[in-house]
């Protein structure tokens, strides 16, 4: 068996494999961005909230943390119609998503909660401050400054779990890959030009967080 | 939800249990292998990496490369390019091969970031401590820096070995005979989805919560102490 590879034959079709990457990024900000309320809703709770509150809490994080993603959206693709409930494929793949990563980010922000010290707050009301003063001067730029580093790790790991999608037909950078593959058969070629899609978008995404958590947030430690 | 136990007495029959339950060996044979070969090809790239070992400057930068690549590539869009690659390579291998190879890919660069981050929890003095015993770099990793650095390098790499678990779940791309096929291929004869997928994320529940409860454990017992 004899296979050379030609580059030439997928070159065409990269602007369309940069639109998928366009549409792998929003996948992962939507994820984000529902988890991290996810996430923020379920630490605060357990922080703040009645105890009964907690377990429920807990049993989803558990849970969530410890079954693999790709079965999650499996099940709420294919076993949540049977009680009437339809989900297209991008619609069960951001739910999945969404619901994972909020697992995750729970798990962080509720590290960040427990950082804060009852001191600083008191240290704050003996300053003087009010209950919004103090959270926005005091708790606030504290606890942004120890979850921005786990935060944005957690984006970048998102972006590389939006290729699970392709397996439910979701048009982004895997499932472009996908369609390419099946029009040139150029297998290895094109798909390792998409493993290096997402090394160049992980690697924009590693610079972008690094320069902001530098500039907000005084973070020193490099990315790399 | 009456049809679904109706059904669950037919599911969970004599062969369909077999079934799962090879399956489930091969997730964990799997993850093993994979986790294994992973870790050693990880602790090599880290000491491959590191100044006071490696003074030739090229294989530093060879490991670094190595990482960086490995580390950003989704684990689906890796095993496809492993697929092809052996294709291309005309080598007759097994699909579980191929799964395992691209477990061990992808956990090399990860571990090797947490072996490296081990090593530089060491303080530098260290180091030159042992070099004015005239130890070699090799000598004094092996005498001086491991001894005392394998508590950092083991928690995360258990936590990470339970991601390494939860990801051969995308095996089931190529036709890997482990949990997630097994569900695939028992829902597509006929069983509910939800029977299927439901029971399989028990069972790598599991498996997982186990190790990560290991891991956490670990993580408090062997935390450094604050002297050094």
């Amino acid at each position: 068996m004899s296979y050379t590879l030609q580059f030439g034959q997928v070159t065409p079709y990269l602007g369309y494999l940069a639109g998928g990457a366009w549409l792998a990024l929003q996948l992962a900000a939507i994820a984000f961005v529902l988890g991290w309320a996810i996430g923020l809703g379920c630490a605060s709770t357990l922080h703040y909230g009645p105890r009964w509150a907690r377990w429920p809490i807990r049993a989803y994080v558990v849970f969530f943390l410890n079954t693999p993603l790709l079965v999650q959206i499996f099940f709420l693709y294919f076993a949540l119609p049977d009680w009437g409930i339809l989900l297209g494929s991008f619609q069960a793949v951001v739910l999945g998503m969404s619901l994972n990563a909020g697992a995750y980010l729970t798990e962080i922000q509720r590290a960040g909660f427990n950082s804060i010290r009852q001191a600083e707050v008191e240290a704050a009301e003996t300053l003087g401050f009010t209950r919004v003063q103090s959270i926005r001067y005091v708790v606030l730029p504290h606890i942004l400054k120890v979850l921005f580093p786990p935060l944005s790790n957690q984006y970048i790991i998102l972006t590389m779990t939006t290729s699970i999608a392709a397996i439910f037909g979701v048009e982004e950078l895997t499932g472009r890959t996908y369609n390419i593959n099946a029009q040139t058969f150029r297998s290895l070629e094109i798909f390792s030009i998409a493993a290096l899609y997402y090394v160049v978008l992980t690697l924009i995404a590693s610079a972008a967080l690094y320069a902001v958590g530098r500039y907000f947030f005084r973070i020193k430690r490099s990315p790399f | 939800m009456a049809a679904l136990i109706e059904e669950a007495g037919r599911f969970y029959s004599y062969y369909n249990l077999i079934y799962l339950g090879k399956a489930f060996l091969f997730t964990i044979l799997l993850s093993f292998a994979g986790c294994g070969i992973g870790f050693v090809l990880g602790a090599g790239l880290a000491v491959m990496r590191h100044p006071r070992i490696v003074s030739f400057a090229p294989l530093r930068w060879f490991a670094l490369l190595y990482v960086e690549l490995f580390r950003r590539i989704p684990f689906l869009v890796l095993l496809m390019v492993v697929f092809f690659a052996f294709q291309l390579a005309g080598a007759d291998v097994t699909m579980f091969t191929v799964a395992a190879t691209t477990v061990a890919l992808s956990a090399s660069a990860f571990s090797a970031e947490n072996v490296r981050a081990g090593l530089e929890s060491i303080h530098p003095n260290q180091w030159d401590a042992a070099e004015a015993m005239n130890m070699g770099g090799l000598t004094a990793l092996r005498r001086v820096v491991l001894p005392q650095s394998w508590r950092v390098i083991i928690p995360p790499s258990m936590t990470y070995s339970v991601g390494l678990v939860k990801a051969t779940s995308i095996a089931s791309q190529i036709g890997v005979l482990e949990l997630t096929y097994a569900a695939k291929i028992l829902n597509q004869k006929g069983f509910s989805a939800a029977l299927c997928f439901g029971t399989i994320l028990v069972l790598y529940f599991c498996l997982c919560y186990p190790l990560n409860l290991f891991a956490t454990s670990l993580e408090k017992r062997l935390a450094p102490s604050r002297n050094r």
